[in-house]
């Protein structure tokens, strides 16, 4: 039981990660991102890219593979975002074109990495012992940097200029407009944040896991229902409602086949949306 | 010749069918079901394991109908009281989870074997041989009855209802119609169409497979839907046509282009993601949509 704890604070550290940057995009931009799994594992496959390709460090290549991965959230904002909404789009359409955007990214990977699963280039790190649970050293600062990123992300929503337009932005756009914000730059840094931490995301669950070009994707569901349990819209949410969903569904392994983890998220989902639809702590 | 027709009918007969209980969902009533395939599925298992135990066909099909559509309207009762993105996390999540419990309950399913060998309406007297010229005749007569149904439904004061409330819910409302029964319903028989079409798909494919009901399939109908236009029948079918001439092309093109198979099937997806989004950017009307009666707000 205490292995399946440790096993669901790490794998919960990385769904909270995702969910906050759903979770931002879908309240400053308004629509649910149906295409965030994929920018997960751009991110992943970028790190393994660039570690590949340059011999700079794995560390180095993780930087790089962020930076890469939020100028690609930049770029898409200029090609395909936001056109649509300067034609008046409503979020309904947007929500299909970020179908439209996994399937395309989901399937260009498979073409350029070939659908097999791969691996990054690091040594097999060593177990450490704690009371019961065995955590590899990789694992271990795999949650310490999770947690850094969170208390980052408070540090930008709560106190930089940054952050107070983007909640400006979110409660009232125009508002937001005549008082002088820059509309389109706040969104194009919310991408650039919100695609930061996918890509962070997908690096460590390609550290804990593996890669493939299916690994986004397949954790969608836990991602929206981590969101969703904290409150769409709530970033504080997203990171104690990623740190629940991760609990349970390791959790439920001891009770339940491992193949219905997933339906662990869907049902706490579905009884979220059921019971409390604002969430635990209050969503938009 | 023939074959070539026959083969066209009943694969886009079949997608045309499974595509317009989504365009009752989203081009009558603005919904946005994104796990239209758990349905479809729905349909294909509950059709065969009861007919491999001894139901009658004819009932067989209508419990899966039966059942898809009761799924249908809990899902909607669970979310369309929210914002209308509930519906469509919640609804990719059920076909996900829904092809998850296909593939691990294999005391019931088979799991990945998938099953075969069940039986199909008519094969005693048909024969093998003319057996698939039958079964296109039949997809085309159900496709038929269904758009019948759904234009007569457009057409009657219910389909206008459902318009009305897509286009302006609090209009709809404040003359007094209840929007939220009315969407729960419209869920509820595109869902059945959709298990239909799954009972047709499990006669002409003689194996069914929980990676038969991939999440993908859900998306090929939106776009059959979009291309044709949200809201026109006729558009749907028309979709339906050209998706199925997408296909061919595309393999027919493979045979020139030294792809690999992972590499060409990949490629044709992008495509397929790239047609989505320039659908929804330059036209999504679509072809004999109408701007004015799109629920995305343009």
């Amino acid at each position: 039981m205490e292995q399946l704890i440790a096993n669901g604070i790490i794998y919960g550290c990385i769904i909270a990660l995702a969910a906050i940057g759903l979770s931002l995009a879908y309240r400053i931009l308004n629509f649910a991102n149906f295409a965030h799994g994929e920018f997960l594992t751009l991110g992943a496959y970028f790190a393994l890219f660039f570690a590949a390709s340059l011999d700079l460090g794995f560390l180095f290549a993780c930087i790089l593979a962020i930076a890469a991965t939020a100028a690609f959230g930049v770029a898409l904002d200029l090609l395909a975002w936001r056109p649509m909404r300067s034609s008046g789009a409503s979020r309904t359409a947007i929500m299909i074109l970020s179908i439209g955007v996994s399937i395309a990214i989901r399937n260009a990977l498979i073409i350029f990495f070939r659908p097999d699963a791969l691996r990054f280039p690091l040594p097999v790190s060593q177990g450490i012992n704690f009371g019961g649970m065995t955590v590899t050293s990789l694992q271990f600062e795999v949650v310490l940097i999770a947690i850094a990123a969170m208390l980052l992300v408070h540090a930008l929503l709560s106190r930089s200029t940054l952050g107070k337009s983007m909640r400006a932005l979110a409660d009232n756009p125009d508002l937001a407009r005549i008082s002088g914000i820059n509309v389109d730059r706040v969104i194009r840094c919310t991408w650039a944040v919100s695609m930061g931490l996918a890509a962070l995301a997908g690096i460590m669950y390609g550290l804990i896991t593996h890669l493939n070009p299916n690994m986004g994707w397949s954790i969608i569901l836990p991602m929206f229902a981590a969101a969703i349990l904290g409150g769409i819209g709530n970033a504080y949410g997203a990171m104690a409602g990623g740190i629940i969903i991760g609990l349970s569904q390791e959790i439920s392994t001891a009770f339940l086949p491992a193949e219905y983890k997933i339906a662990v998220s869907f049902l706490i989902m579905i009884a979220v949306l059921l019971f409390r639809p604002r969430g635990l702590m209050g969503g938009g | 010749m023939l074959d070539y027709l026959v083969s066209i009918a009943l694969t886009a007969g079949i997608y045309a069918i499974f595509a317009l209980g989504l365009n009752l969902q989203w081009g009558y009533a603005g919904l946005l079901n994104f796990g239209h395939v758990a349905f479809m599925a729905m349909g294909a298992y509950v059709t065969v394991l009861l007919s491999m135990n001894g139901v009658p066909l004819l009932l067989a099909v209508l419990a899966g109908m039966i059942l898809a559509g009761a799924a249908g309207a809990f899902l909607g009762m669970a979310t369309l009281r929210l914002r209308e993105d509930y519906l469509a996390i919640v609804t990719i999540g059920f076909s996900e989870i829904l092809r998850f419990v296909l593939l691990n309950w294999s005391t019931l399913t088979r799991g990945s074997f998938g099953l075969f060998g069940y039986p199909r309406p008519f094969q005693d007297l048909v024969g093998i041989r003319d057996y698939n010229l039958f079964l296109a005749g039949l997809v085309l007569a159900v496709l038929l009855l269904v758009y019948i149904l759904l234009e007569t439904l457009a057409r009657s004061p219910w389909g206008r209802v459902l318009k009305s409330i897509r286009d302006d819910e609090a209009v709809a409302i404040s003359l007094g119609k209840n929007a939220f029964s009315y969407k729960v319903q419209a869920l509820a028989l595109g869902s059945a169409i959709a298990a239909l079409s799954g009972s047709l798909l499990a006669f002409y494919l003689q194996y069914i497979n929980p990676n038969n009901f991939q999440p993908i399939e859900t998306f090929y109908a939106w776009i059959i839907v979009i291309m044709g236009g949200s809201g026109n029948n006729r558009g749907t079918i028309l979709g339906a046509l050209i998706l199925w001439g997408f296909f061919s092309t595309t393999r027919f093109m493979e045979g020139y282009l030294s792809f690999s198979p992972t590499a060409s099937s990949g490629a044709r997806m992008v495509l397929i993601g790239l047609i989505l989004i320039g659908l929804m950017m330059f036209r999504p009307q679509g072809l004999l949509g109408r701007k004015e009666e799109l629920s995305i707000g343009r």
